[in-house]
Order: C-alpha cells, then structure tokens, then sequence
C-alpha cells in the first residue's frame, strides 16, 4: 500500500525554482529521510507534503487521494516543529488538546488521548505546566506528543533535533526509534541535515541536492553504493577520499592511474570509457589499512586525530592536492612526519566518470 | 540533578560615597514625585476650599472638607460631560484596538498583493495632521448627519489612531515565530480562530499598552471635541471644563472639583496598569 505519492512536484517562488519536479513513492509504514545541505529543498518539499506551501505544479497524493488542494488540516498529517512551536499561553495539556478542541471532540475522549500521549512521552507530571517551565527535550516530548493525538497517517518531522544538545540528541532520536516502532502503520518523513540521524532512522533515505533527488535508497545502499559524487561525499563520516586519475587500460581487468602517479587495477567495467578519460576515484577512510610495500598510497602524516578506538590519519600524498584520511585503528603507534602506506581492498573502491556518476 | 552551591551574598559595603549618592539619587526621585504630584494634590485640595479661601489663602489646607464644590460642579454638566467622555473613549478603545489588530495581522500573516504599498498607506495615516484634515471632515460629517454626536467623535478617533496602534501591533506581531500559526493551522485552526486563540493572547501586552494609549488619548482630546460638539449632553470633558470656566470664571473651586473628578478615572486606570503598560511597550519597540 502506498502512504505518500509525489509525482512531478515543483515549487517555485517568483521566477526561481526550488524544487524541480520530485518523485517519490512512500510506503504506508515506511520511515523516509530527506536530507541534503541547507538550501536543498528538503524542508520545502516536507513543508510541501504538510500543506503550508502550495505546489506550484504537479501532483501529491497521500493515502491515494489527491491533496494538492487540501488544507493541511485536512490532510491526515502532524507535524514537529524544529522550534517545537508549543502555543506558550497554554499548559502541555491544553497544548496537545488544542486541535481536538477545535475539532469538537468531547471532553472524555480529549482527555483520554492526551493521558494516552502523556504516558508514552513520560509527560503525566508536567501537564500542567506551561512550555516555559519545561526543559528543551521535554518540550520537544510535548511537540512529538502533540502530533501523537491526531493519530495522523503521516508523521511529519522538520529537523525535530536540531535545538537538542548532543547528549539529549542521541537520547530523543532513540525515543523517536521506538515511537515509530509502536507505531508501525504510522508514515514517517523526517527532514535532517545530520546523516548519523538519517542513517540511524530511517527505512530510506532521499538525498536532495539543488531541489534534486540525487538517489533515494537504504542507509546500507547510500554507503555501498552511492550513485555519484556528492552522495559518496555526503553519506558516512568523515567523507570519502576523492582522487582523480585516468583510465590507462580499458577492458577486464583495467587499471587506472591516479594523480600521484600510482597505478591500480580495478574489478569494475571500464568498456564505455577510452583510454585516458578522466575519472574520480573514492576510497572510505574506514576501508583504508596500513600496507608495507607502496599500496595505494604512500605519503607523510600531516595530522592525526586520535579518538581512542580510532585515528583519523591525515596522509599528504605527492600530486593529489587534499590529504587522504584514513580511519585506523587507535592501537597503532604512529606519528607526525612519518611516511606510511594505505593500501585497500580493490572491491571497495568507488570509481566516478568526469561527470561525478558512479561506474559501479 | 546537579546541586549547584551558591556563596553567601556578602553584605554591601558600607561606603560612605555610596551611601551619599544613593541619598542623592533618592532625594531626586522624591523631588521628582513631589514636582509632578503636587499640583494635582492641590488642585484637589482647591475643590475643598471655598472660592475666597483659593485666593486669600492658596497654599493652605481647606478650613473645612466638604463636597459641596464636587456636588455642584458634578451638577453643573461635569455629570454629561464624564458620561460622554466614558462613553467616547470606551466604543472608541473597542473599535480601534480590534480593527489595529486584526489589521496587523493581516499585513504580518497574510500573503496579499502589493503588501508593502499597503503597509505603507495604513501606517502613512500617521503622518496626516487632524489640523489640516478639519474642513473636509466638518463637512463630511455635517452631510453625514453626524455632527454634534457622539459617533463623530467616536469615528474621528478611531480613524486617526489606527494607523498609531496598528504600527504598534504589528512590530510586536512581526516578531511572534510564523512556526506557531503553522501549528495552529495544522491543528485544524481556522484564519479567526488563529487570530483569537493564538495571536492575541500573544499579543496581550502589546494590547493592553495600546488600550491605554488609546483612553490617555480619547479622555484628554481637545481639537475635535471642540469643533465636533456644542451641546453640553455631547460634549467630553475637556471641552465641557473650558465651558465650566468661561461661564462661572470666578469660581475656581468649583472648576478645581470639575478637573479633579475629570483626572480621577485616568490616574486609577494608570495606577493599575502601568505594569502591562511599561513592558508592552518596551517589549514591542525595543527589540
């Protein structure tokens, strides 16, 4: 069953185009992230789906109907805000009650839902306290609470984490895991810039660049196989080494030779591409090992990050401009100025053409 | 929980230049009250004395206390003056203050063609002189049949200050996040129902303030009060109190009782309010 079609969805404010004709299929059920770097479109494409911004063409259609044209009231959806937008002259109770009220939904059943709400969030002792007196995850708990009792079929979040210091963060996205987990029919989007939040939560994840879908898949797909440049480098942390090099032999079998000169032969087909045409190659600093003949790389260590149970190793390789990082175990006795060598193996090395596509 | 522990406040230092000036400081404030109080204690004193005793003896306290000067002056026409005053500033406070802030939303949460120019024609109302505006509005309201009514008055007010109390609303509006709107909307709120059960208890402060404004502003008019009534059941205060001395210009208590009954209900309404009063405003304009 579907929960959320978009099917060409644009947006444009004035004669500029923020959102280049979306499509998106989301299952009934199903845990969908946006993410991308500001300015992407994803919290205009989410506000799209929510109906506070019209749709300048296309089609939307949430649980099969057509909604372009609904008022979000009316669309089956709750939101969380990334301010919490909590109404500040209103206790938590009368907060998460207010849109039952304007509903005309009777008193017991009003009160019923909240207490409801209240106990999954662990909010029954501050019911009747006002927003200001809360702290910022509770406040968030009343936000995500607020949302529960419209028993919505789409579950809405812009950012909800964001205001959160790290520690409550990691605390309030594992409560989100498990609302979503007692809520398994419930659709959930959730709009993030942060790609540990996406990873960690969401069935699939929508990477949007420039009011562009650059792939949509599972966290696991993302990592494996990134379908370009950008997803490569936006997905997993810290980024992908990108370096660029030519291909020196097609075929079975072809190598490619990299800036620094070094050749190396790669398990991928090459047959579209002549001799010599430019390509990216990418390498995860967590797939680099220490080698002892020349590898992949050899160079001096400019910098190392030591994080107990890793490093990060920062490798200056002659003729390729930015240094390689690679993720080594933090037992490794290494240091400053040292020359070293990274090998990897072949089958986890991502090739690019010159546009930025993934060849494999 | 963390217990976070505190040092003992240590006790003020005994500094004699401290001490001095804040004796000084004191002495001011106590200056200050005096010269802004003191003339409206002996205006009310004035309406005790007897119109003689005002002149032979000004700064001294009455010989004896009695109402006889408020009984006469209430009776001379202080009585319809008040009633028009309350009269005026009420439905004029009502009218403003709702149409200001409905306005302001609008021009803060509404998306509308040529906003600015809007926001600009309302708020440019500021900028017109009721002086110049006099002709054409006594014709105006002479054609309307509304001359020598309370509703000139009412009408007039409520004109000149909307754009005022609008600009006031709408700075304090343009500072509420759009986020709560947004959850109200999704809540299932209607436009009005947005407006009365989210922005205005928001805007409360700001609203008070303008109230208050608005009645310091009605109460005291003298212009049009002066030029749109003649009749002692229309006319308000200020112009009834000129009428009271012109006629009976010897008897000054009589004309002290009037001012005092006439300041009373400003300085009661001033008194309880000046809390709300002092924050809305700072709150909307200082940010």
């Amino acid at each position: 069953m579907v929960g959320v079609i978009l099917n060409q969805v644009r947006k444009n404010y004035g004669n500029m185009e923020v959102l280049h004709g979306i499509d998106l299929e989301i299952k009934s059920g199903e845990f969908i992230a946006f993410v991308g770097p500001s300015g992407c479109g994803k919290s205009t494409l989410l506000r799209s789906i929510a109906g506070l911004e019209d749709i300048s063409s296309g089609e939307l259609y949430i649980d099969d109907q057509f909604m372009n044209y609904v008022p979000p009231s009316r669309r089956g959806i709750a939101m969380v805000f990334q301010s919490y937008a909590l109404y500040p002259h209103m206790t938590v109770f009368e907060n998460m009650a207010f849109g039952m009220r304007i509903a005309k939904i009777n008193k017991t059943e009003i009160n019923r839902r909240v207490r409801q709400a209240a106990d999954i969030l662990q909010l029954t002792d501050y019911l009747s306290r006002y927003p200001k007196a809360l702290s910022g995850g509770q406040r968030q708990r009343v936000a995500i609470g607020r949302a529960i009792v419209r028993d919505p079929k789409v579950f809405l979040f812009d950012e909800p984490l964001s205001n959160l210091d790290a520690a409550l963060r990691v605390a309030t996205r594992i409560e989100i895991a498990k609302l979503k987990q007692s809520m398994p029919d419930t659709t959930m989007i959730y709009v993030t810039h942060d790609q540990v939040e996406a990873m960690t939560l969401a069935d699939r994840i929508v990477v949007l660049r420039g009011g562009h879908i650059e792939q949509i898949g599972t966290p696991l797909d993302l990592y494996r196989r990134p379908a370009n440049l950008f997803v490569a480098r936006f997905i997993g942390s810290p980024a992908m080494n990108i370096v660029p090099g030519t291909v020196e032999t097609g075929g079975e079998g072809m190598t490619v030779r990299l800036a620094s000169g070094q050749s190396i032969e790669i398990a991928a087909r090459l047959e579209a591409l002549p001799k010599d045409a430019p390509v990216q190659l990418g390498v995860r600093p967590e797939d680099l090992v220490l080698v002892k003949d020349p590898g992949l790389f050899t160079g001096r260590i400019a910098l190392i990050e030591q994080l107990g149970e890793v490093q990060m190793v920062y490798v200056e390789v002659d003729g390729i401009e930015t240094p390689i990082i690679a993720k080594l175990p933090g037992t490794e006795i290494l240091h400053v100025g040292e020359t070293i060598a990274l090998g990897t193996d072949p089958q986890r090395i991502h090739l690019f053409d010159s546009e930025g596509q993934s060849l494999r | 929980m963390s217990t976070i522990v505190t040092p003992m406040a240590h006790p003020p230092l005994r500094n004699p230049w401290v001490m001095l000036g804040k004796g000084f400081l004191m002495a001011l404030l106590v200056s200050a009250g005096v010269l802004v109080l003191y003339p409206l204690i002996w205006m009310a004193l004035g309406g005790f004395k007897s119109n003689s005793q005002i002149f032979s003896d000004p700064f001294a306290l009455p010989n004896r206390w009695s109402f006889d000067n408020y009984v006469a002056a209430w009776n001379l026409g202080v009585r319809n003056f008040l009633f028009s005053s309350l009269l005026v500033t009420v439905v004029s406070t009502i009218t403003t203050v709702f149409i200001s802030a409905w306005t302001a939303y609008g021009l803060t949460r509404t998306k509308m063609f040529g906003k600015p120019v809007i926001v600009g024609f309302v708020l440019g109302g500021m900028m017109l002189s009721p002086t110049v505006a006099l002709v054409p509005l006594v014709q105006m309201m002479q054609s309307l049949g509304l001359y020598n009514t309370h509703w000139a008055l009412i009408i007039l007010y409520t004109a000149f200050r909307v754009p005022f109390t609008t600009f006031l609303i709408r700075a304090y509006m343009l500072d509420l996040p759009r986020d709560l709107d947004e959850a109200a909307m999704i809540d299932g709120a209607s436009e009005g129902q947005i407006f009365r059960k989210v922005m205005l208890p928001l805007c409360r402060s700001i609203i008070v303030s303008c109230i208050i404004l608005h009645i310091l502003f009605a109460w005291n008019e003298y212009l049009f009060a002066m030029i749109f009534t003649n009749q002692i059941d229309v006319q308000t205060l200020p112009v009834g109190l000129t009428s009271l001395m012109a006629k009976h210009g010897t008897n000054y208590a009589e004309v002290f009782a009037a001012m005092t009954i006439s300041a009373l209900p400003i300085v009661i309404i001033f008194f309880f309010t000046q809390r709300y009063f002092i924050r809305g405003l700072t709150e909307g304009i200082g940010k």
